[in-house]
């Protein structure tokens, strides 16, 4: 029984299957384990309250004495629109709130579970590297669209409550039906979901490399102002179409009547190869790590 | 077996004591450094092995490529007679283990970390996971605690938990490293227990401690590491049988005794409260008449029982001085005086 193996070839074939742990078993116990950490609770709270928080400011600025817009943009058009504040919301929350959420989810998924040592426990369990990187992956993409869809809701209802209106007035003058407007919501937090598992990847591939998920946090956040800054730059237009921030500033673009699917596939396509990217780092790290 | 030769041997050799772990020329280098070097350890099926070395001498890297965790500069892991790491899917399952300070997630409780542990236990029928779980908090007296978050408990029941995990399922396999480490001496019972009854129920268990009483009182084997190496390693009692004999005498008057004893031929020297004479070439009796017969008031008279220490301490001291390793925890007298 415990006589070496003669070569590789005969080990191939003689080699029994190994059991393993159901796939649905390792995804329901990450999700629960996720959503019992009490600095993912408070985050996702937290981001649940800025769609209000947003139509109660908004709210207090239109029952304001001028009757100027209340600011540019989507923001211009939210007051009596409150089926666009979760639009609104989810575009505010681009900008920081929500790819802190992504880095910090991935941080605490390789990195942070290296510092507890519970990673170790998965490997010896054992769970194979590429099924703890797919089960963390899931972790993170999951909660990630549930704190948006929860931003959409709370927003939705927050924005019908505070500011009125049964449709969506679209940026370009148009007025969208009550289901319509639902769609676009949706569309909205979709594409803002894809485009924060894309951030969400790249963290995870420095969440492989360390055991410290500040590094992982600061890491992505770094990624995203430098990538801001760098659009920002006029005589670095052409660096555009590779920076993840062009996707992000697009994402306002979906209350424009008739939808302009163009530019919002091109940002999730934009997206998908940062995902791919991310998690071929990611993967090519767990296979050689020491756990 | 019609390979080459030399896989003949050693599959002859696997026959005659099966061994439930084996490496062969391990080495291991961190950026310069190498943690382990050339170590061949056996760990035969059935026994209870102690991996005993001072801090920094190899023994948690070396269980750590052991359980495929790290993988090897060079050399080869064998694992329940499958090849690590590739055969980790194959071979972990059937092996429990607490590597280093326990993993566990401080915002859960004690039972929800074994929920979760349970859950990606590939030997483990989901209709049998709650049940396992309360089994084993049983098992190491926790059941208590059981609903409290981790992040309460103290560095023993942290300790007891992560032994709970390594016991989840039956095991053919358990490796402990430093098991003991932040128990009261309750604890420390309660653990060797648990080691025996793996033992008697036929699991092979390796522990690894720099407590030599630890492994005296647990193991059926030894292996001793230093600075990365294998410096001795075999049955327990073969070891100590090359260890000699001793008498400790406590008295006051140690020089007097040391100049008695060796007046009479019988090697000695001065320990702490006293005198340790060599039985080798005498025996308990003539050394205590010798001492009377010298004057020397004699409070207490014991066999040296610290057999394992002073093999250990000959095994490392002589690196002692080029290694900054601070033999002083490990506690042992001999050492202490030999210096």
């Amino acid at each position: 029984m415990t006589a070496p193996t003669a070569d590789l070839a005969t080990a191939e074939v003689s080699r029994p299957t190994a059991r393993k742990a159901p796939l649905v078993r390792l995804l329901r116990s990450e999700l629960r384990m996720i959503l019992r950490r009490p600095r993912t609770l408070i985050m996702i709270g937290l981001l649940a309250l800025v769609p209000v928080i947003a139509g109660i400011g908004i709210a207090i600025a239109a029952s304001g004495d001028d009757n100027g817009p209340v600011g540019d943009g989507i923001a211009a058009l939210v007051d009596g629109n409150g089926l666009l504040l979760p639009v609104f919301a989810l575009v505010l929350a681009m900008n920081m709130l929500l790819p802190l959420t992504g880095a910090m989810l991935a941080a605490d998924a390789l990195a942070g579970e290296t510092a507890s040592g519970t990673l170790r426990s998965l490997l010896l369990a054992p769970v194979s590297r590429p099924r703890v990187l797919a089960v963390k992956a899931f972790g993170v993409a999951t909660v990630t669209l549930l704190v948006v869809l929860l931003m959409s809701l709370t927003g939705a209802v927050a924005g019908v409550i505070l500011l009125g209106g049964d449709g969506m007035l679209t940026m370009s003058g148009t007025q969208l039906p009550f289901f319509d407007a639902i769609g676009r919501i949706l569309l909205t937090a979709l594409l803002v979901t894809v485009q924060i598992w894309a951030l969400a990847a790249i963290a995870l591939a420095v969440s492989s490399w360390t055991e410290h998920p500040l590094i992982v946090v600061v890491v992505a956040l770094g990624v995203v102002i430098l990538s801001g800054v760098l659009s920002a730059i006029p005589a670095l237009d052409w660096l555009d179409p590779v920076l993840m921030t062009t996707s992000w500033e697009s994402i306002p673009e979906v209350i424009r009547d008739p939808l302009p699917t163009g530019t919002l596939l091109e940002g999730v396509l934009r997206a998908g190869c940062y995902i791919v990217i991310g998690y071929s780092l990611a993967l090519s790290r767990m296979l050689s790590r020491d756990g | 077996m019609t390979r080459g030769s030399e896989q003949g041997v050693v599959a002859a050799d696997a026959a005659a004591a099966p061994l439930a772990a084996r490496t062969r020329g391990l080495r291991k280098v961190y950026r310069g450094t190498v943690a382990v070097d050339n170590v061949d350890l056996d760990v035969p099926m059935g026994a209870v092995l102690g991996m005993l070395g001072p801090n920094g001498s190899g023994k948690t890297t070396t269980i750590r490529m052991l359980l495929g965790l790290v993988m090897p500069t060079a050399g080869e892991v064998e694992l329940l007679g499958h090849k690590l790491p590739e055969g980790a899917a194959l071979a972990l399952p059937e092996v429990g283990a607490l590597v280093e300070s326990p993993g566990f997630h401080s915002f859960l409780s004690g039972r929800e970390n074994l929920l979760r542990m349970a859950a990606v236990e590939p030997h483990l029928g989901s209709n049998r996971i709650a049940a396992a779980v309360s089994e084993s908090l049983e098992r190491v007296g926790l059941t208590g605690a059981a609903n409290r978050r981790y992040r309460g408990y103290s560095l023993g029941m942290k300790q007891r938990l992560g032994l709970a995990a390594a016991l989840l399922v039956p095991r053919r396999v358990v490796i402990l490293d430093e098991p003991t480490n932040g128990l009261d001496p309750a604890g420390t019972r309660e653990v060797r227990a648990v080691i025996a009854d793996l033992h008697a129920a036929g699991t092979t268990v390796l522990v690894s401690s720099h407590l030599l009483s630890e492994v005296e009182a647990t193991c059926t084997h030894v292996a001793v590491l230093n600075q990365g190496t294998v410096v001795a390693q075999g049955e327990l009692a073969d070891l100590l049988d090359s260890g000699n004999a001793g008498l400790l005498v406590t008295t006051p008057d140690i020089t007097r005794a040391v100049d008695a004893l060796r007046d009479n031929r019988i090697p000695a020297r001065a320990v702490p409260d006293g005198v340790r004479a060599d039985l080798t070439a005498t025996t308990a009796p003539l050394v205590v008449e010798t001492l009377v017969q010298a004057g020397v008031p004699v409070y207490e008279v014991k066999r040296d029982r610290t057999g394992l220490e002073d093999l250990f301490a000959r095994l490392t001291e002589n690196t002692e001085s080029s290694q900054d390793t601070d033999l002083s925890e490990f506690e042992f007298p001999i050492a202490e005086e030999a210096r």
